[in-house]
């Protein structure tokens, strides 16, 4: 039997699941519909919708980073306000940050403009929040600014923070909760991003609330 | 962000799959849209914005069967169909995304990806119209075709809002090339290539070295381009013609049948390649990009009697080295059937149909029939319906008659 490329599979098995959640997604929304605003399921219904979400958003990640490793991912950077940016990605994780009583917001230079993969960015930034909901105690703050010719988007939380000692590793391996992968993700993400000879990258450190702050740096020019 | 009034905006949606659509179609109404038109394909949709005009254009990208959101996106545009100041909004899963981006020549003016939520397709197409509403001056001038209006107005927008930055620059280059300013163009792409290495700059510097007739240049850049981009195809086009201009009608032809092999389905790269392959004297391959072409042409907006005439001309031409098999016959009287319904009110083409009807016929050595034709192609001449053969056809048929 001619060998196959495991990945490739996988890579299609998960868009096909990924297409199941968005119509498991789509008959919610009629079956929320159909019961209205103030049926006592509706809770529950949130937290399934919410939950549907996040799987597909992590979906998207994997593919990315199936499309990421394998080289197969074409870059299409284009000009964005900050700003707009950052209100996108608060207005579509908001409904999660509710979901879990944490607070979700941004901040950032009205003029702030930056030079990226708004597609990746997106899915980095969403991967970053949704690993933040798992240790933010209230909230969650997004910003951006520029520094030394790099873009730079941190994910702050509130949280514990990013623990590297060998007794607490749970925080930063690839068998806990993803989120070694989510970290690997963000790091292929930033690295695609070149300008010249310079390429993107990723910081850990801890945020302004002693939680944890992930920071991504993308070229930008002069 | 200033909430917009679709009350007053008409909206065509075009959704193959029943379910989606009846979700969209309450969306929108939900937004207050009070117009909105529905298209279950791509050749319904090109109907309908033949006979009326739209304001917002939600178009999935797969479609079924047919056309698929991009190429409709690139016919309307192209032809001009939907103006410049109307918005295309295109709804793609996460598989059909790089098509679209990779397009780079024909970019819808946004896309949401499903599966979104009532909340954020809303938001979408606010910020969508917003962006609209910014760049109206500039898309109501390239619509007039005023390009030097468009160049000035970009640059007021470019001052008054720096993240539509890409957008404008993209224009001024577009309107440069227009205006055959290719110096000013080629100094706004390097511009932006230097800044960001967008690949409209890069296939803008291209275009500027093939209108330059710097062809080496031109061929390195678009080779660079298929490379960076396997989704973009429309750099096989270009490169193809830098190839036709270097006299290398071969190689030309070799990279169509490349790019035919990865997006089969567009009417003009498909006349291309038949006009390349008449030229090389190739019919055979002439006469399978023209039968195709004629496929498509039916429901789009290329729908003009040379698509139709080609292909018979090229059949005439494999008539030449000897009789037609029975396949061939049939292809060729089922596109004259079409002329005959379609276009024989054009003294030009009627002319032309019967030219290579009665090329078919002498190839076959049936010279009565091919007489009887000229018969009928005289009378229309002289009640102006039809076009007068030329000297040289009159020479080279009463040749044939009289053997």
């Amino acid at each position: 039997m001619e060998k196959v490329n495991i990945s490739t599979i996988l890579a299609s098995a998960i868009h096909e699941s990924k297409n199941q959640v968005g119509t498991l997604l789509y008959q919610l929304q009629t079956v929320k519909e159909s019961l209205g605003k103030e049926a006592p399921q509706n809770r529950k219904i949130i937290q399934i919708e919410e939950s549907l979400k996040k799987l597909n958003d992590e979906w998207v990640e994997y593919l990315y980073l199936y499309r990421l490793a394998s080289d197969g991912y074409e870059l299409h950077p284009d000009t964005f306000l900050m700003e707009e940016f950052l209100d996108d990605q608060v207005f579509a994780l908001s409904p999660s940050a509710i979901a879990k009583d944490l607070q979700l917001s941004f901040d950032c230079d009205p003029k702030l403009t930056g030079c990226f993969d708004e597609r990746l960015m997106t899915a980095v930034v969403s991967t970053a929040v949704y690993n933040a909901f798992r240790y933010a105690k209230s909230k969650i703050v997004l910003t951006a600014l520029e520094e030394k010719n790099f873009l730079i988007i941190n994910i702050e939380d509130d949280g514990p923070g990013f623990v590297d000692d060998e007794e607490h590793h749970h925080h930063d391996t690839l068998l806990d909760d993803n989120t070694g992968l989510g970290l690997y993700f963000a790091e292929l993400s930033a690295s695609a991003h070149t300008y010249g000879e310079t390429c993107g990258y990723i910081e850990k450190s801890t945020s302004r609330f002693g939680g944890a702050c992930l920071s991504v740096h993308l070229p930008q020019t002069s | 962000m200033a909430l917009q009034d679709f009350s007053n905006k008409k909206a065509l949606l075009i959704e193959d799959m029943a379910e989606a659509r009846i979700m969209q179609r309450k969306m929108l109404t939900d937004f207050g849209f009070t117009s909105i038109d529905i298209a279950m394909k791509a050749e319904t949709a090109i109907e309908l914005l033949r006979s009326k005009s739209f304001d917002v254009i939600l178009s999935d990208y797969n479609l079924g069967k047919g056309k698929d959101g991009q190429q409709l996106l690139e016919e309307v545009r192209h032809s001009a169909l939907i103006p410049n100041t109307a918005t295309y909004l295109m709804v793609t899963a996460e598989t059909s995304i790089e098509m679209v981006m990779g397009a780079i020549e024909y970019q819808p003016d946004g896309y949401v990806t499903k599966p979104f939520s009532q909340a954020m397709l809303q938001r979408r197409l606010n910020k969508l119209l917003e962006t609209k509403e910014r760049l109206y001056k500039v898309n109501l001038a390239l619509d007039n075709k005023e390009h030097e209006t468009a160049v000035s107005e970009a640059k007021i927008v470019m001052e008054k809002y720096p993240s539509l930055e890409g957008k404008c620059e993209r224009i001024m280059g577009d309107c440069f090339l227009e205006l055959k300013e290719y110096k000013k163009a080629l100094s706004l792409y390097n511009k932006t290539i230097k800044s960001r290495k967008m690949p409209w700059a890069l296939f803008g510097k291209a275009k500027c070295y093939y209108l330059m007739d710097e062809l080496d240049k031109a061929e390195k850049l678009l080779n660079q381009l298929m490379l960076d981009n396997r989704f973009f195809v429309s750099a096989y086009d270009w490169l193809a013609k830098v190839l036709l201009k270097q006299d290398k009608a071969a190689e030309a032809q070799s990279t169509l049948i490349e790019a035919i092999t990865k997006s089969p389905k567009n009417i003009l790269r498909q006349m291309e390649l038949g006009r390349i392959s008449l030229l090389l004297g190739d019919s055979i391959t002439a006469e399978m990009a023209y039968r195709k072409a004629v496929f498509l042409a039916k429901h789009s907006c290329y729908n003009t009697s040379e698509v139709y005439l080609k292909h018979l001309e090229s059949l005439a031409r494999i008539a030449d080295s000897g009789p037609l098999i029975a396949r061939q016959k049939d292809n060729f009287d089922s596109t004259l059937k079409k002329i005959h319904d379609g276009f024989f009110d054009e003294p030009d083409s009627r002319a032309k149909a019967y030219e290579y009807e009665m090329d078919i016929c002498i190839a076959d050595n049936e010279i009565s029939t091919a007489k009887q034709i000229f018969e009928v192609w005289l009378s229309d001449v002289s009640s102006a319906a039809a076009t007068a053969p030329s000297k040289q056809q009159t020479d080279r048929y009463s040749n044939a008659f009289g053997s």
